[in-house]
This record gives C-alpha cells, sequence and structure tokens, in this order.
C-alpha cells in the first residue's frame, strides 16, 4: 500500500514537472530578444547558421516537442552561452555544491530552530523565552543578504583580530567554507522552526499523555526523546517541503554573495542571458528535485505518525 | 498499615487557598471515594499524592505521607521511587492519557523496564501476559498496535495495565470510566475491584458519579470548596447523609422506581478566588444558623462519620436536628 501511496505521488509530480517545462518554455519565449543576442553585432549570414544548428529556426511548437523529447530522453541540450558545454555536465558538476550547501542549511535549521523552540517552551514566559522569540523575529524580518554581508564582515574582523585565517570570507573548498553560508542561508527557516516547534512543544507539554508519563514515573531524558519530542515533531517535519523550497531559493543569493560555484549562480546568469536550454534544464531539474522532497517529505510524516501511515495506506 | 493520611492539607495556587482541609486516611486493600462536584480539588488532591501539583503551588499539611513515609516536596526528584512504583494513577479519558505516536508495547514494557529493572524481551513477555490477565484478546499481537487502533474500553484497560504494572501500594483512579459508555463502564469498575482483590492494593477512587461509588468503594469522603466536608462509610453516607450538603447530593441522584424529580442544591460553588469565612456550604445550606459564620470543626457523627458541620456539635440541641430531619 505504501508503494502505491509513492508511485500516486510520484506519478503526480511528473505532471508537475511537465506542466513547470511548458509554462517555463513560452513564458521564456515570450521574453522579447533571444540567446543570440551578443555584445558583437553578427552578420545575417552567421545568425542564420547559428538559428539553425540551434534549431531556431524552426516553429515554436515543433521546438517545444524536439525539447519535450530529449527531456523525456534525459538530454537537456547544449548551453548557448558556456562555449558548447553540456547543460546536464553544468548541472552534474554544480548541483552537489548548491546541495552540500543546502543539506547543512536544512540540518542546521532543523536541529536548531528544534533545539531553540524546546528551550523556548521550558521556560515559557522566562528570560530564555523571550531572548529565542526575541531572535526569531530579527532572523525572519532581516533580509538574508544583510545577513550574509554582516557575517562576513565578522569574519573579517575575527581573521584580523586572530591575525589568521580562522574561516574564509568566501569561497568554496573544505568543510570549513560550508558552515557560515549554511547558517546564513538556514537562519530564516531555523527561526521559522524555532516558533513552529515552541507552539508544537506547548501543546505537548499540556497534553494528557505526558502527566500520564510522568505519573509513571518516566522523567528528564526519555521523557524529552520518547513523549515531547517525538509528538512535537511532526508539524514541523509538515513545514520541510516548504522549507527546503525556501533555502534552494534563497541559495542563488547566498551563493553569489560567498562565491560559492553551486548551480544557482548559473541559474541567475541562463535567465539575464535567455539561455534557452540552461534556463530549461535547470528549471525542470530544481522543479523536479522539489518534487522528489515533497514526497520524501510525506512519507516522513507516515514514519513519525502512525495514524497517517495507516490513513495514507487506505485511501 | 494506614496507606494514605492526609491532614489538613492545604495548597495555594497565586495566592488562591484551592484546597483549604483536606483531611482522610485509606487503609491497606481499602477502597475509598473522594466525591464533590467538579472544582472541589479532588483531582488536585490526586496529583499532591503524585507530587505533580502545578509548579507555583504552596502546598501546607499537618501530616501528608503514604506508607507510613512522607511525601517529598512537590516537583522534587525524590519523587521517582513513588510514581509507578508505589503510587499509580489512572487517568479519566484513555483516548488521551496515551502518547498517539508509540505503541502500547513500547510504553508498556517502558513500566516494567524503568521499574523492574527488565530486560526488552522479559518486559515484552510480561506485558503480554497483564495485557491477557485484563481480558485483551490477541494480546501478543495488540502489543504492537498504537492507541488510535483501540477501542475507548480495551485502551481503558491499558490505562489500568500500566498503573498495574509495578504492583502499587496505592493506586488513584481519576474518573476512570466517566469517558466510557456505560456497558463498558460496569466492566472496568468490575475489573478494576477483582485487580484491586487481587494485588491487595488501596484504591482512591475520585468520581462525582454516587452510583458509581456505591459500587466500588468501602468508604467515602465528601469533598466542598476545597475541603472534605464528611467522611463516612459508603452506606452510612448513602442512608444517613450526615453534612447537609451530602445529603443535597443524595437527594440528587435520580432514582430508578420513582416518580419524584431529582432536587437541585440551589446557589453555586462558592467563587475560590476570594477567602472563604465560615463554613463554605452555608450560603446555599437550608440549615443554616448564625454559628455558621465561624468554619466548623471536624465533629463526630452518632454513626461514625466526621463531618464538618455545626449540628453535629455536642450543643446543637437533638430536638431541632430531629425536627428539619
Amino acid at each position: 500500500m505504501m508503494i502505491k501511496f509513492v508511485l500516486h505521488r510520484l506519478l503526480w509530480g511528473a505532471i508537475t514537472v511537465w506542466f513547470i517545462a511548458t509554462a517555463t518554455f513560452f513564458a521564456m519565449h515570450a521574453v522579447p530578444g533571444d540567446p543570440l543576442i551578443q555584445d558583437k553585432a553578427m552578420s545575417p549570414a552567421v545568425r542564420a547558421q547559428l538559428e539553425a544548428r540551434y534549431g531556431l529556426d524552426k516553429p515554436l511548437s515543433q521546438q517545444y516537442f524536439t525539447f519535450m523529447g530529449n527531456m523525456l530522453s534525459g538530454d537537456f541540450g547544449i548551453s548557448f552561452t558556456q562555449e558548447n558545454r553540456r547543460v546536464n555536465d553544468i548541472i552534474r558538476e554544480h548541483f552537489p555544491v548548491s546541495a552540500t550547501l543546502g543539506i547543512a542549511a536544512i540540518a542546521i535549521a532543523l536541529v536548531g530552530g528544534v533545539f531553540a523552540g524546546s528551550i523556548a517552551a521550558h521556560y515559557r514566559g522566562q528570560w530564555p523565552d523571550k531572548l529565542v522569540m526575541f531572535m526569531v523575529v530579527a532572523a525572519i524580518s532581516v533580509p538574508g543578504f544583510v545577513i550574509a554581508g554582516l557575517a562576513q564582515l565578522i569574519i573579517v574582523r575575527l581573521n584580523a583580530a586572530a591575525e589568521s585565517t580562522v574561516l574564509p570570507v568566501a569561497g568554496w573548498g573544505g568543510v570549513n567554507h560550508v558552515w557560515v553560508p549554511a547558517l546564513v542561508l538556514g537562519l530564516g527557516t531555523l527561526a521559522y522552526l524555532s516558533r513552529l516547534s515552541r507552539a508544537a512543544m506547548l501543546e505537548v507539554l499540556s497534553s494528557d499523555y505526558i502527566l500520564a508519563a510522568r505519573a509513571r514515573g518516566i522523567s528528564g531524558i526519555s521523557l524529552f526523546f520518547r513523549y515531547q519530542l517525538r509528538n512535537a515533531l511532526l508539524p514541523v517535519v509538515t513545514e520541510l517541503g516548504p522549507a527546503v523550497a525556501a533555502i534552494t531559493t534563497g541559495g542563488f543569493v547566498v551563493e553569489l554573495i560567498f562565491a560559492i560555484p553551486g548551480l544557482g549562480r548559473y541559474f541567475v546568469q541562463a535567465v539575464q542571458q535567455l539561455d534557452y536550454t540552461v534556463i530549461m534544464g535547470t528549471t525542470v531539474f530544481y522543479g523536479a528535485f522539489l518534487v522528489v522532497i515533497v514526497v520524501l517529505v510525506d512519507i516522513s510524516y507516515g514514519l513519525i505518525d502512525p495514524r497517517i501511515r495507516l490513513s495514507a495506506g487506505r485511501s | 498499615m494506614t496507606v494514605v493520611a492526609i491532614e489538613h492539607l492545604q495548597l495555594a495556587l497565586s495566592g488562591n487557598q484551592v484546597l483549604r482541609d483536606v483531611s482522610f486516611s485509606l487503609a491497606e486493600g481499602e477502597c475509598r471515594a473522594l466525591v464533590g462536584e467538579s472544582g472541589s480539588g479532588k483531582s488536585l488532591t490526586a496529583m499532591c499524592l503524585l507530587g505533580l501539583a502545578p509548579p507555583n503551588a504552596v502546598l501546607n499539611a499537618e501530616q501528608f505521607s503514604v506508607m507510613e513515609q512522607p511525601l517529598p516536596a512537590q516537583g522534587h526528584r525524590d519523587w521517582r521511587g513513588w510514581r509507578g512504583r508505589r503510587i499509580a494513577m489512572i487517568f479519566q479519558n484513555p483516548m488521551t492519557a496515551l502518547s498517539p505516536t508509540r505503541t502500547i508495547g513500547a510504553q508498556l514494557s517502558e513500566c516494567f523496564r524503568l521499574h523492574r529493572n527488565m530486560d526488552r524481551r522479559q518486559a515484552r513477555a510480561e506485558s503480554a501476559a497483564l495485557l491477557e490477565r485484563l481480558a485483551i484478546p490477541r494480546a501478543e499481537q495488540r502489543l504492537s498496535q498504537y492507541p488510535f487502533e483501540f477501542s475507548g474500553g480495551m485502551l481503558q484497560r491499558v490505562m489500568i495495565a500500566l498503573a498495574v504494572a509495578c504492583r502499587p501500594k496505592l493506586l488513584i483512579a481519576d474518573e476512570p470510566t466517566t469517558a466510557l459508555d456505560v456497558t463498558v463502564q460496569a466492566e472496568v469498575l468490575a475489573l478494576l475491584r477483582e485487580l484491586q482483590h487481587e494485588q491487595g492494593t488501596s484504591l482512591l477512587f475520585i468520581s462525582h458519579d454516587l452510583g458509581v461509588v456505591a459500587n466500588i468503594a468501602d468508604t467515602v469522603s465528601v469533598m466542598y470548596a476545597g475541603e472534605t466536608v464528611e467522611s463516612a462509610s459508603v452506606a452510612s453516607l448513602l442512608c444517613h447523609p450526615a453534612h447537609p450538603y451530602s445529603e443535597a447530593l443524595q437527594a440528587a441522584m435520580p432514582r430508578l422506581h420513582s416518580s419524584e424529580m431529582t432536587v437541585a442544591i440551589p446557589g453555586s460553588p462558592p467563587d475560590m478566588r476570594g477567602t472563604i469565612h465560615g463554613c463554605a456550604f452555608a450560603p446555599r445550606c437550608k440549615h443554616r444558623m448564625a454559628i455558621c459564620e465561624d468554619s466548623p470543626p471536624l465533629l463526630a457523627s452518632p454513626r461514625g462519620a466526621g463531618v464538618r458541620c455545626w449540628r453535629w456539635h455536642p450543643d446543637y440541641p437533638e430536638r431541632w436536628r430531629l425536627q428539619h430531619d
């Protein structure tokens, strides 16, 4: 039954991806200009030759079907602006960088958010609660690029004070390159998740089953992990799908500021230069990626809440 | 052995005196019912016996002991040896008193592992045996099911299993049948009584249903506005209530073979946010006298009940009492 449920969700996911691809394709072609408009003037003969090479001389509907056909066979074509690089290669080379950053950001947001939320709920109305809630409001209201700039400034000061490179200001390479951009990228989500888990935790804390568990002599760590956290986690997991989307799109900006060679940079550049194949390739890829994440999140509900596991199986 | 001895228990929540004077005792193997309307302090008394009174509570008692040992302060670490091991509690609503995300088996074997130091396999076998004892069919399979897969009656049996798992000396049942339908109520009550006899447990049975109380309890303490106003045997309380409030409660019970209307008690219970002077029941009492402005002491009725009413004072004229009765 679980397999049927997953297949069902994946089928709808495929339809979603097709819709994204189609909408992007036509929207992209509706934008005035094309990828062959460059700084340098181009003779009509050269232009016609290039158009023929990329298939741009054919009617739009035919281009659409050609593109869809290639996409189904897993080929996104060749970039217009990146000296004949294949879009598949661009994704293969740069997505792992974005994914590493994203996973680190999600992990920081999830662990940090649930931790901060639990602390706030445990000390409800006291100073730790007020401190956490103040930081949450600050982190949600200050835009990511401001926080990124501030983080870099702090690193520069830190390195100057230590008279050595404690943390790199930008770039990509070792583990030390990941922490700060991942924290900056995950901070908004972290703040949001701490509010969510605080509310969920408060509800759990006032429930009968916590009182009953305490009356049975269960306390401390086992009460927290087995009774409180497990039950408070469900609303948090529900938000993970949107959180991944937020972190994916937030990644474009953070990658740019920290000079990280992720996929986001190609995505933004491609839109600016109307690099048709790269736009289509990255959009469809991100669309499919998010669809898979949402399905995974749906499956994970069932792992956390047995009631959902069963009703999903019955549907 | 006296299992529970409570004398002059007082509890204040943020300045409001919620329990004003709770006194009763419970002998080994005895079942005492604690009756009274909502807000009279029955459940709060039970929570104090588990050290689970709200964190801002201020507790005061002349005597507050279980098994002749004084209980630790509320919320203290020392409660570990008491909760679930020597004192256990059955909650009113079994649907909400079990964690929805863990299996019955996990929650039940946890008790055995925590209090009786069993390993995983032993605990599971013991859990299955206990569920079987409580007449839950297919116990072994049911252990790996979740609370939402059980009916209310079955869940209350599981709650009972959780409570009796470690053979506590004192079992507190807070309205254990209120959330169940009537046919299931009778089964659960019978089971509770059976277990109580089998294990020699003392039972503190909280209820507002005098019918259920008559069925299960040996003795009754009636609570009103945070005070035990009368403590007596079940027979004495139901046939010859000594306190005007007990009398009124008894008159408010619906009767099967009678066309008489049940008599509601006029007025409403006092607001616990203010200080109560004198007898708390006086404003609703049909026997009210001038002396009721002063708090009545605990007096003995001729039938052996402890009652907090001036009418049982030795100076109270006997003929007045007869006249009113």
